[in-house]
Parts: C-alpha cells; sequence; structure tokens
C-alpha cells in the first residue's frame, strides 16, 4: 500500500513535469484516501465495540505467579460463556499499574478495570481516575460482601474485593519447625536453633528467619508488636516515638544479636532462601504460598504475639480487588458490570479460596465447610483478626517514602533507632508537606 | 491554477505531513507541555485542575539541598562513565583493530554482547551478584582476594560504586563500536608513511589515530553524556529505586520518583527543565568547542 501511494505520488510528479496541468484524479485519490484512512482509525478507535462486533473490556491486575494462571483461566470461562463480549487482561507491577493508570485515566484512557490493592484507593479517588460503584451496581449488589469485601472512602464504594490479600502471615517449613512460634521469645529461640553454619566455613548455611527487611511494609508487624503506628486520625504521621524505637531495635537485633536473619534482606533473597530451604521461617503474604507449596511442606500461622508488651505483631490487612475506570464510556457499563460480578462471583471466590488458600470476602463462601475447613485459611484468617486495616489516604504514600530511607540506613548501621525514628517522621512530614506543593 | 513549483510542495507537504505530524505530537507537544506543567501545581491533589502558579516549582527546586548534592552526584556517575566508557571502548577496538589478533570477529561479537543484552535482565543479575552474602562479586572477592565482604547494596558510597560499575560494563562496547568505525576510515597509507619516518606507535596512536577518531568519538562523546546523564535503568534497578536512603539517585531517577512515586507531578518537570537546560548547554558548548562537525579531511 506504501508502495502504491509513492509509485502513484511519482507518477502524479511525472505527469506534472510532463503537461504542466493538474491531475485531478489522482490527487484527489490521494487525500481522500488519507482523510479516509484517518476517519476510518478515528472511527475504529473510537468505538466502544471492537471490528469482531463484541465488546472488548480490559483489565489491568497485578496479579502474579498461580494466582495470574488461575485468573487467565477464569477469565477465558466468561470469554467462551459470553459471546458478545472479550476480557482482555494485562499485567503490571503494582507500582506501575497504579501509575500508569492514574496517568491514562486522567488523559481519557486507561483500561475499563484496574484490580489492586485496596491502597490504591487513596490516589485514585484523590485523582478522580475510578468511578463510584454505586454508579455500577445496584445496591443489592454488596449485600453478599463482608465489610472487608468493598472499600468506601469519602461515603462512596469505590473496590469490590475477590479476596483480602495483601497481610503477611509466617510462613513455616514444616519439616525443620514443627509447631510455629506463638511469641516473639519463641521465634528467636527456633530461629538460634535454626541458623546454622552446616560446613564450619564462617558462613551461615541456614537462618532460621528471613523476609524483605528493606521494606517499611514488612516493618509494620515489628512495629504494632511494640505498639506502635503509622499515622493518626487525622493522617498525620506518629513514627518519633519510643515504640518505632524499640521495634526498629528488635529487628537490629534479629540481626546483630541473636543472628537469626541474613546480613541483607530483600525480597528476591529471602524468597530464593526459602524456596531453597535455606532459611525455616519466612513473612511473607498469601501472594507468595503457592510458590512455597503451602499447604504441602511450609505451613501459615498467624505472627506471633510480643510477651513484652502483650500485643500482636499486627501486620497490614487490605482487600484486593476491582475499581472502575471514571472514562468508562456508558454503553460499556453492562459488560463491566457482568465481568465483575462474575469475578467476584462465589463461584470464583470459592475456586480461589480451595486452589489458592485466598480469603474469600462473600460471606456463603467464606462460611463455607471448605474454607472453615482449611487449614490455611484458618491461619490466615486468625492473622486478619490479629491485623490492621491499611489506610487508604492518600498521605501514605509520603509516609511509606519517608520511613524507606531511614529504616535504611539504621540497618546499614549509619543511624541508631532513636536517630531513624526522628528521620522518619520528619521526611514523612516533609514529603507530605511537599505532595501539595 | 497552482503553479508546478506549488503543486510540487503541497505534494512534499503530503509526504512529509504525517512524519511532521507524529515528531509533533511524541516530541514537540510533551516538551512544551512539560515547560507549562513546570510553572503549575499539578500534584495528586490537582491532578485534574492544575493552574499556573509562577516560578515556585523552580525556586522549590533549587532551595532543595538534595537537588545539588544529587546534582554533584550526577556529574561525577557521567563523568566517571564517560572516562571509562571511552578509555575501554577505544582501547578494545584499537586492539580489535590489529591484524595480528585472531578470530576477531568472535572478539566483537563478545564485546558486543553487555550492549545486545536487554539493561533490565543484566542490571537485575548486576544487583543478584552484588548481594553480600551471595552475591559473586563478594565470594569472588573474600575466597581469591581474602578480603572482606563489600556491603555493596547498602552503603551509600559502594552502592554507588556498584551502580557505576554496572553501567562502565553495559556502556563500554557502544564506544567500542563506534571507535572500531572510526579506525577502518583512518587511510592506511598513514601509518606506512609513519613507519618509513621511523614513528612508534605510541607516537602514531597520539597523532595519527587520535585526531583522526576525533570527529567520529566527539557526538558519539556527547550522546554517550546525554544517555548517561539520563540513564534511569541501571540507576533505579540496581539500587532498587536510589537505596539506601535515596543515596543512590541521579537527576533523572529523582525526577521519576517526585512524579510517579509522590505525584509532583509539577515540581517533576520543573526539575525536567533544569535537566533539559543542563544537558542542551553542555551538548552546545562542547560540540561548539571540540568542532566536532568540522571536517578533518
Amino acid at each position: 500500500m506504501i508502495q502504491r501511494f509513492f509509485c502513484k505520488g511519482k507518477r502524479w510528479l511525472s505527469g506534472i513535469k510532463r503537461s504542466g496541468n493538474w491531475p485531478l484524479f489522482p490527487q484527489s485519490s490521494l487525500v481522500a484516501r488519507f482523510v479516509l484512512g484517518i476517519a476510518t482509525f478515528l472511527l475504529v478507535a473510537g468505538c466502544d465495540r471492537a471490528p469482531d462486533g463484541r465488546t472488548h473490556v480490559l483489565i489491568w491486575h497485578q496479579k502474579i505467579g498461580g494466582e495470574r494462571d488461575l485468573f487467565n483461566e477464569q477469565v477465558a470461562r466468561f470469554n467462551s460463556a459470553h459471546p458478545d463480549c472479550v476480557v482482555d487482561t494485562l499485567y503490571k507491577e503494582n507500582e506501575e499499574l497504579r501509575n500508569l493508570f492514574v496517568i491514562g485515566a486522567v488523559a481519557g484512557q486507561g483500561p475499563d478495570i484496574i484490580y489492586g490493592p485496596a491502597d490504591n484507593v487513596g490516589v485514585l479517588v484523590t485523582t478522580q481516575t475510578v468511578l463510584p460503584l454505586e454508579r455500577v451496581f445496584p445496591e443489592e449488589f454488596f449485600s453478599r460482601f463482608t465489610s472487608q469485601g468493598i472499600v468506601s472512602w469519602k461515603g462512596a464504594r469505590w473496590l469490590v474485593a475477590d479476596q483480602i490479600g495483601n497481610h503477611l502471615t509466617l510462613v513455616y517449613n514444616s519439616e525443620l519447625v514443627p509447631k510455629p512460634p506463638a511469641t516473639l521469645d519463641e521465634l528467636i529461640s527456633i530461629g538460634q536453633r535454626l541458623t546454622k553454619d552446616s560446613n564450619g566455613d564462617g558462613k551461615m548455611d541456614q537462618y532460621g528467619l528471613t523476609w524483605n527487611y528493606r521494606e517499611p511494609f514488612f516493618f509494620i508487624p515489628f512495629l504494632t508488636a511494640f505498639g506502635g503506628w503509622i499515622m493518626d486520625a487525622d493522617g498525620h504521621p506518629t513514627l518519633d516515638n519510643e515504640q518505632t524505637v524499640r521495634a526498629i531495635q528488635f529487628v537490629l537485633d534479629l540481626r546483630d544479636k541473636y543472628k537469626i536473619i541474613p546480613k541483607e534482606g530483600d525480597y528476591e533473597i529471602a524468597d530464593m532462601l526459602f524456596k531453597e530451604k535455606r532459611t525455616a521461617m519466612i513473612i511473607n503474604g498469601p501472594w507468595s504460598w503457592a510458590g512455597y507449596h503451602v499447604p504441602n511442606g511450609s505451613m501459615v500461622a498467624p505472627l506471633p504475639i510480643n510477651s513484652a508488651t502483650g500485643l500482636w505483631a499486627e501486620p497490614m490487612i487490605s482487600a484486593k480487588g476491582y475499581s472502575v475506570n471514571s472514562n468508562l464510556p456508558t454503553p460499556k457499563l453492562a459488560s463491566v458490570r457482568s465481568v465483575i460480578a462474575f469475578l467476584t462471583s462465589a463461584e470464583v471466590q470459592t475456586e480461589m479460596a480451595t486452589k489458592l488458600s485466598t480469603t474469600p470476602v462473600d460471606r456463603a463462601v467464606l462460611d463455607s465447610p471448605a474454607v472453615r475447613s482449611n487449614p490455611t485459611l484458618i491461619a490466615s484468617m486468625q492473622q486478619i483478626e490479629h491485623g490492621r486495616a491499611m489506610p487508604i489516604v492518600p498521605q501514605m504514600r509520603a509516609i511509606w517514602e519517608g520511613m524507606r530511607g531511614p529504616y535504611q540506613l539504621v540497618m546499614n548501621g549509619a543511624i541508631t533507632a532513636k536517630e531513624a525514628a526522628k528521620r522518619m517522621q520528619k521526611e514523612a512530614e516533609k514529603n507530605i508537606a511537599d505532595s501539595n506543593l | 491554477m497552482l503553479s508546478d513549483k506549488n503543486k510540487i510542495r503541497i505534494f512534499l507537504g503530503v509526504l512529509l505531513g504525517p512524519a511532521l505530524l507524529v515528531i509533533l505530537s511524541v516530541i514537540a507537544f510533551p516538551l512544551l507541555f512539560n515547560f507549562v506543567l513546570s510553572f503549575s501545581n499539578a500534584n495528586i491533589y490537582h491532578i485534574r485542575d492544575w493552574r499556573l502558579i509562577g516560578y515556585d516549582q523552580y525556586v522549590s527546586v533549587f532551595r532543595q539541598q538534595l537537588f545539588w548534592s544529587i546534582l554533584l552526584k550526577t556529574v561525577i556517575w557521567t563523568l566517571v562513565n564517560m572516562v571509562f566508557h571511552v578509555s575501554i571502548g577505544v582501547f578494545l577496538a584499537v586492539v580489535l583493530h590489529q591484524k595480528f589478533i585472531r578470530g576477531r570477529a568472535i572478539w566483537r561479537v563478545a564485546l558486543i554482547l553487555p550492549w545486545a543484552l536487554p539493561q533490565y535482565i543484566c542490571a537485575l543479575t548486576w544487583r543478584g551478584m552484588f548481594n553480600y552474602e551471595f552475591g559473586a562479586i563478594n565470594l569472588l572477592i573474600t575466597k581469591y582476594l581474602h578480603l572482606p565482604p563489600v556491603q555493596w547494596l547498602t552503603s551509600p558510597f559502594e552502592a554507588f560504586l556498584a551502580v557505576i560499575i554496572t553501567n562502565i560494563w553495559l556502556g563500554f562496547p557502544f564506544m567500542m563500536v563506534i571507535a572500531l568505525g572510526g579506525l577502518q576510515s583512518i587511510p592506511e597509507d598513514l601509518y606506512e608513511a609513519a613507519d618509513v619516518d621511523g614513528a612508534s606507535k605510541w607516537f602514531q596512536f597520539w597523532n595519527i589515530t587520535a585526531p583522526l577518531l576525533r570527529p567520529v568519538m566527539i557526538p558519539a562523546i556527547t550522546l554517550g553524556v546525554i544517555w548517561t546523564f539520563n540513564n534511569i535503568n541501571v540507576v533505579w534497578l540496581v539500587s532498587n529505586m536510589g537505596e539506601p536512603a535515596d543515596s543512590t539517585h541521579i537527576l533523572v531517577s529523582y525526577v521519576y520518583k517526585a512524579a510517579f512515586n509522590m505525584y509532583r507531578f509539577g515540581w517533576a518537570a520543573a526539575l525536567s527543565v533544569v535537566i533539559f537546560g543542563i544537558l542542551f548547554t553542555f551538548s552546545q558548548v562542547f560540540l561548539n568547542k571540540t568542532r566536532a562537525t568540522e571536517s578533518v579531511y
């Protein structure tokens, strides 16, 4: 086609040279084709229905591993049962997912549906990039969900979940740890027993415990075990206090005093060590369980209680689910409604609970014998009982960023725990102030 | 009735139009939009209803202490990388250009590999190799050099060094390829004449090779500086978003963090304009001073 276009242009030019007349036909054909092409493109791009006549619904998600495989199976099932609608899915890493969605949606683009953790809601609502779900579903739709299954903020519902799936738990290798630790003291003693230098080369061949201790999200259970929390009810950081100092010092002691965790602990290394059975216990979330072959070989248990304070090591709890792009064209609403209804249905949640051990948010599924008799889910639900809801306010971003730097510095030994707590507070406050400029 | 000249102009316009449209939409518009955004209060709270607020974002950029330390770090990052890219690249090119080297084609392919591999994969592999306990680098250091392991990724200086080492490894093949191309265009007669005059190889390098490579290398160095100055991939992936504690950021990774982690779009746009200004000034001054666009023949 391109070649024909250029050949025609060449002939037209040679025609000019030969006759000196305006060659009407080729010119009008060229312009007409160009205009027609642009018009067709705009027409197709602007259509809700694709050229195949089916309504395409695009979902951006952050499901990984076994969860993604099952998700793709479920989507394929939906597509085969709905000849008039096609669900397309695209994986994006969580940070990228949120950022690109915001940018796309602000520009009037982006996917029809976004799937992610509830803490994205603060950013998505503040940037007005998602629709209140009351405009998508009738009121009776929400009644089958538990209170954690529907994420509300500022008087509207924004996310409908298919699971509570962002909570950290203790995962342990049942060959090495017959009974999980109930207290932090037990965690230390089991960790010390299982941290070994088998070949005597001065390097540990097996550690008692590991987790991604470079990320503040993984620090939260320790913070709560010492009575701390990240913000007050107004969204102001509450990090410069004795509780934070004690929690940081405890993590430092696990590494430097009790020596039960590796010298460096990013996510990939921790994950690899546990998969290679070179660490007895790991702190990780439900997204990782399939990779650890839970419940065959590895088991899940709630994070221990701190006997010194009487407080549980409470991780942040949040639902994961679907939100709808604020740019969704009205003709697509019915299709989007049926897609989300299917992907959060009792059938899908039961399948996820039995195959992936995710915690359902459908009341009937949650009370079903299949869920109530599943040991992994029982442990997971115990953890959820001993967890704290993850704040969804946009200040969370600023607080995470404020915590990350000092937390890493204290783990390097560059600053003390007290200095780290002070800096966390200062940087979180600065980040919140900067966000307003 | 249109003249032939005008008809040709119209036809050329039709041909060039689509390309011009693409350039305007992917280069000119974003540049202009970024410039406008840098004078605005666009952030997470005002992403839809942002308004122009004057020079506030620029004032904030220049007042921030971290900006100056990151700027200094970016200059060091660029300089160190370029020195190693060019010296290793030219050295290897000169060696590979020698006729006595056997299997030159194989060596060339092997040395181009770091450049041919996806940066993403290379950076993450290097990150794994820099791990304190399980990384290949520390295993080599402790086992063969009998030195204590280095905290490559957790100490600020060492982490910055780790990022630089990775980028040197990734960047020298480009300079090598450019220098190889340049070497092949140098007439052999010049070396023969120098040999007849009894000039040493060292003398030949500095008086024939180096001046004749200059027109090829200067634009490559200019490009290299701009690419290195703006190379977010390596910094972001090896140091895991500027860790530890934002100590390995260069300006462009800091812009990314401000825009997409903190949603400070106006501020990030202002910093982007500053980076653009620095690079634009550098490239103009460098190209003029070195007279890179002038022919040497």
